[in-house]
């Protein structure tokens, strides 16, 4: 018999993973063993100390071996491992710079499992590994560190959010970010604030209040890092909360599997892990969504911030910024000043030089300036930079691209700020809507219809247009003032109006009341609050039960369901003062549905009809028949969207010059999949089939049968005798009707 | 069927026999690799060609410098080589490297998985002059006690051993040097088994783990160790010993003229870390890592930490009899020789 060849370890029996399966299944008898270990431990640990850059040879075990074996097992023997991730972080903390790579790893993926044992807390562990994460040179313990520190952060805050921790962590990272301003080391405050505020793990103020410091510190690298953030940090979010609702589990596909393919545990593993996902996911659907507010909504202070920011890395001669730096800089800059209406009046100034169409893109330049003014600016602080961009972009001479961004620039800062631009510039730029250049053509035209909105009294009489000529004429439409504001609305509002009107009318006619019972407006009334009781019931069908409480409730609550004790209440005192608000309101349609807003308060089932109606109105807007109330695109806007160079450049593309030939076969090529090999539809079909790993039919399978096999029946099938072919022709004509051989009657 | 037949033609080449023809030579195959090549001259990058032998004391840092190889042989090979090296030069000349640098490289083959390998080095340890191990016995001791309290027993055997051999050779250094009492006495406690009441009595069943060892009675052993020990840390002073020392220091004083008394005192210490206990660049040490330099400190800890534990021991190995209770009957003299002397004068 062959000798069978042993490992160095099983020669010595020196087993550790042996003894921990052991000591893991009854930790009191083999306490002896495990005391041995220790003692071990100690000494090795001592070995080491003495010179822990040099990687002692010790033999068969190592201490790296005995210090896996003790974390692992440290749980069922607190009383010996006390000292142990005491020791453990010294160790860590100490030689992370000399120790040798493996021992480094395992040191570190040790206090994460006895953190996970709890043997230590959290705050503890974050405290080793973070000062570490940001002094040690080692790229690949860095990444281990950051890994580990942000999956540390997210199991404490899986169930609930622990504040206590998020507090100290976000106090550690606050500092490391403005006790050394001109250091790089913020990145890492950066990197792990950015990535938890991308996971909804940290949405409060203080997350945000870190990255302003790291934007207003000294080092260009924690600079960009704070601004990128604030640019781009919610849409981050976004996107990744999009993501995570994207990746459907198809459960019936699952279950579907599972009847068909061979049953192995690990599958039944997944279909259960899918179920489970899924029953997640519907429970979460149920929670009211987390409002969550912007970055840039949270700060504390807006003002304060964009001023330092503007005279820090923008007005600051010093700055080390270059310019797409600035440029950034810049964006965030202007976005504040346009969320939050902030007033910086050298910023406009500073616009002025780089207003050139020589400059280096400039149209980011002209986004940004767009962006920073909000109709709180003074007019004639706009009023020259207008002048300039039209001076500098908008000529007969300049290209088509230059006029055309120059064009969109000023009907962007426009329709921000009305006032801006003089009478006679805008009836200027209104003459480019006859340019041969479509692209400078249609800059007009946007210029022109905005004004037709907001200003038509600036426009001659013949750019007007109908309805504003008409509604000037009526004396409805006045020029806003600066600093005028609109009352403020709910979006849609007069929508809902209108859908309750109807709706009483409804029943008016239902009711047999004349539908347009306006003539008779005492009925009307009465009719009226029939109409809102029954309209009540309606809802209550829905929502729940009506219930009289007392009488001296003023509103008159519709509720839902979901709020326990839906109450409505309809004083009889009251019916008189509202009769009076009602003829009031029938006398002023114009601000009829605003009634429904000061008078009610709006229940969500009256919510969810507005969003709905909204939702209605809007795939209105945009069938092709409705082409001339298609809403401008200054006004979908979301104030919380930035505006791009993109949109200044607009439809630059338009007034380019001829693609050459090289051009439009490229353009033509790109929307095209690769044609490299021309295959027929079919084949093509039956690739992608087999690359999803799909099954052929049957009749693919009969097409591709080996000829030979073939040919026996083909034989036997011209020796039939007439009763053979008989009853295999009924054989035929009954599995038809069965549906196949195996039948499918009893699915 | 043109394709078919092609096919067939071109299958049959594949199986084609060479001809093999008288007179020629005989074809080569397919997959001949040509492996000749030309070359104005071979060079050998690495040779040692030495006209002379090299000299012992070459081969003596080779082999040094080989205990760290792979292959186990080769390592006991060369602890051979340097036992006998130094076993067999001239009466009172020195080693052939001193032993701080041979210490060194011999610490780790304590824990080495070879057997033939720790009894070769146990050899060659005992070969070396006492009088130059005494200043490493504190680098010795953290290895001897991973060994005393390795998983494989015919390590902790082994250790045993070492450490016998070590309280001979320098049995006051071993116990007052930084963590040499407490700790090593832990570990003794620890491969005994006798850390607590219910792991010392005999008829505990002791799920022991890993194999016996193949050197048997390892309990004897180690109970012999632990006579050592003790008597070398907290045994009566030896009247001889004091009187030797006695007699030494009058001697010393001897040495001076008269008016000078006790000079030596004040003379450079003879040992070579004078101020070691002061732990002047080490990191601070706890209580167990601590130097017990004086008997009286050493009765004292006893007394406190591991009599009741070790007299509890010895009284269940007793009881067990054999071979393991005359063992346990050393011991016991040693302990109640240490009881009866106190703390001390």
């Amino acid at each position: 018999m062959v000798k069978r060849k042993l490992g160095a370890l099983e020669k010595v029996e020196a087993d550790l993973p042996n003894l921990q399966h052991k000591i893991r299944r009854d930790p009191k008898s083999y306490i002896e063993d495990f005391r041995a270990q220790h003692y071990q431990y100690e000494s090795h640990r001592e070995i080491f100390m003495a010179a822990p850059s040099s990687a002692t040879d010790t033999g068969v075990i190592s201490l790296r071996d005995l210090i896996d074996f003790i974390s692992h097992v440290a749980d069922c023997y607190p009383g010996i491992c006390k000292d142990f991730p005491q020791q453990l972080i010294d160790m860590l903390m100490q030689h992370h710079l000399v120790l040798e790579t493996e021992l480094r790893e395992k040191l570190v993926g040790s206090l994460v499992l006895l953190k996970k044992k709890e043997l230590m807390d959290s705050a503890t562990l974050l405290h080793t590994l973070f000062p570490i994460l940001i002094s040690t040179p080692s790229k690949t313990l860095r990444a281990l560190l950051f890994q580990k520190i942000l999956s540390e952060l997210r199991t404490a805050n899986s169930k609930t959010t622990n504040h206590k921790l998020n507090r100290t962590m976000q106090t550690v990272l606050f500092n490391l970010v403005t006790s050394d301003r001109t250091s790089a080391k913020g990145l890492w405050a950066i990197k792990i604030t950015r990535e938890l505020w991308k996971r909804q793990i940290w949405t409060e103020a203080k997350a945000v209040e870190i990255m302003k410091e790291a934007a207003l510190s000294q080092n260009e690298k924690v600079i960009i890092g704070g601004v990128r953030f604030f640019l781009g940090g919610d849409k981050e979010r976004e996107e990744l909360e999009d993501e995570d609702s994207d990746e459907e589990v198809n459960v019936g596909q699952v279950k579907h599997q599972l009847t068909i393919n061979k049953k192995t545990r690990k599958k039944a593993r997944v279909a259960e892990k899918a179920i489970k996902a899924v029953r997640n996911k519907e429970r979460k659907k149920g929670n009211p969504a987390p409002l969550n507010f912007s970055a840039l909504h949270l700060l504390h202070d807006p003002q304060g911030f964009a001023d330092n920011m503007f005279f820090k890395h923008l007005q600051n001669g010093k700055s080390k910024l270059n310019l797409e730096q600035k440029l950034q800089v810049l964006q965030l800059v202007s976005r504040l000043v346009g969320l939050h209406k902030l007033h910086i009046m050298p910023l406009y100034s500073y616009f002025q030089k780089f207003l050139t169409p020589r400059q280096p893109s400039v149209t980011s330049f002209l986004a940004s300036l767009a962006q920073a003014s909000h109709d709180l600016v003074p007019p004639d602080v706009l009023e020259p930079l207008v002048q300039k961009i039209a001076n500098e972009f908008v000529s007969e001479a300049s290209a088509g691209e230059v006029a055309t961004a120059g064009l969109n620039a000023i009907r962007e800062i426009c329709a921000r700020q009305p006032l801006a631009i003089e009478e006679t510039l805008l009836q200027d730029l209104v003459m480019y809507k006859k340019s041969k250049d479509k692209g400078v053509m249609m800059a007009s035209k946007g210029l022109l219809s905005l004004y037709r909105d907001v200003g038509a009294q600036m426009l001659k009489k013949r750019d007007r247009g109908k309805e504003a000529a008409m509604s000037l004429r009526a004396g409805d439409r006045q020029e806003r003032r600066y600093g005028e504001q609109a009352a403020g609305e709910i979006e849609g509002l007069e929508l809902l109006a209108k859908w309750k009107d109807e709706e009483r009318r409804k029943k008016n006619i239902e009711n047999g009341l004349p539908s347009d019972a306006e003539d008779n407006e005492e009925e009307n009334d009465e009719a009226d609050w029939a109409a809102w009781n029954v309209e009540d019931d309606e809802d209550s069908d829905i929502d729940g039960e009506w219930i009289n409480v007392e009488e001296d409730v003023e509103i008159e609550l519709s509720d839902s369901e979901d709020e326990g004790k839906p109450a409505s209440k309809k004083a009889k005192q009251e019916e008189e003062a509202k009769k009076d608000t009602e003829k009031q309101a029938e006398a002023d349609k114009a601000i009829d549905f605003m009634k429904l807003a000061t008078t009610r308060i709006l229940t969500p089932a009256d919510l969810a009809k507005l969003t709905e109606l909204r939702a209605q109105a809007a795939a209105e807007a945009t069938l092709p028949g409705n082409k001339g109330r298609v809403a401008a695109p200054w006004t979908s806007r979301h104030t919380d969207d930035p505006l791009t160079a993109g949109e200044i450049e607009g439809l630059a593309a338009l007034s380019a010059a001829k693609a050459t030939r090289e051009e439009r076969i490229a353009h033509a090529k790109e929307g095209k999949t690769d044609r490299s090999e021309h295959m027929s539809k079919e084949a093509r079909r039956k690739e992608r089939k087999e690359e999803q790993g799909k099954s052929t039919t049957n009749k693919e399978k009969a097409r591709k049968k080996n000829f030979l096999m073939t040919l026996g029946k083909a034989r036997s099938k011209n020796k039939r005798s007439l009763v053979e072919t008989r009853a295999v022709l009924r054989a035929h004509v009954d599995r038809g009707k069965r549906g196949g051989r195996r039948g499918n009657v009893g699915q | 069927m043109g394709s078919s037949s092609k096919r067939k033609k071109d299958k049959q080449k594949d199986f084609q026999k060479p001809k093999l023809r008288v007179g020629k030579t005989k074809a080569k195959p397919d997959n001949y690799t040509d492996t000749s090549f030309k070359s104005k001259s071979i060079v050998l990058t690495q040779q040692s060609l030495h006209l002379s032998a090299p000299t012992s004391n070459a081969t003596f840092t080779h082999n040094l410098s080989l205990l760290s190889a792979k292959s186990d042989s080769q390592r006991r090979d060369s602890l051979a080589y340097l036992t006998t090296t130094i076993s067999s030069r001239p009466v009172n000349s020195p080693l052939p490297q001193p032993v701080s640098v041979i210490l060194p490289s011999l610490l780790p083959l304590i824990l080495d998985g070879t057997t033939s390998v720790r009894t070769q080095l146990l050899k060659l340890l005992r070969t070396l002059p006492a009088g130059d191990v005494e200043d490493h016995v504190a680098q010795l001791l953290p290895y001897v006690r991973a060994g005393m309290t390795h998983l494989a027993a015919d390590i902790r055997s082994s250790a045993v051993e070492i450490l016998s051999w070590m309280v001979d050779a320098a049995g006051e250094s071993t116990v007052s040097c930084a963590g040499g009492w407490i700790k090593t006495l832990n570990c003794f406690l620890s491969v005994l088994g006798w850390h607590t009441e219910e792991s010392s009595q005999w008829s505990s069943s002791r799920a022991s783990f890993g194999k016996s060892g193949s050197q048997g009675k390892p309990m004897v052993k180690t109970l012999g160790a632990l006579a050592m020990f003790l008597d070398a840390g907290i045994g009566k002073p030896s009247i001889g010993g004091v009187d030797s020392e006695m007699s030494g220091d009058e001697d010393e004083s001897a040495d001076w003229p008269f008016p000078l008394c006790q000079t030596a005192q004040h003379m450079i210490s003879d040992s070579s870390t004078p101020f070691a206990y002061l732990n002047l660049f080490g990191k601070p040490r706890d209580e167990e890592g601590e130097m017990y330099e004086t008997r009286e400190d050493r009765y004292r800890v006893f007394s406190t930490r591991f009599q009741p534990a070790i007299e509890r021991g010895i009284k269940s190995a007793r009881e067990e009899g054999g071979e393991l209770g005359r063992a346990s009957s050393g011991v016991s003299k040693v302990l109640k020789e240490a009881i009866a002397y106190g703390p001390g004068p």
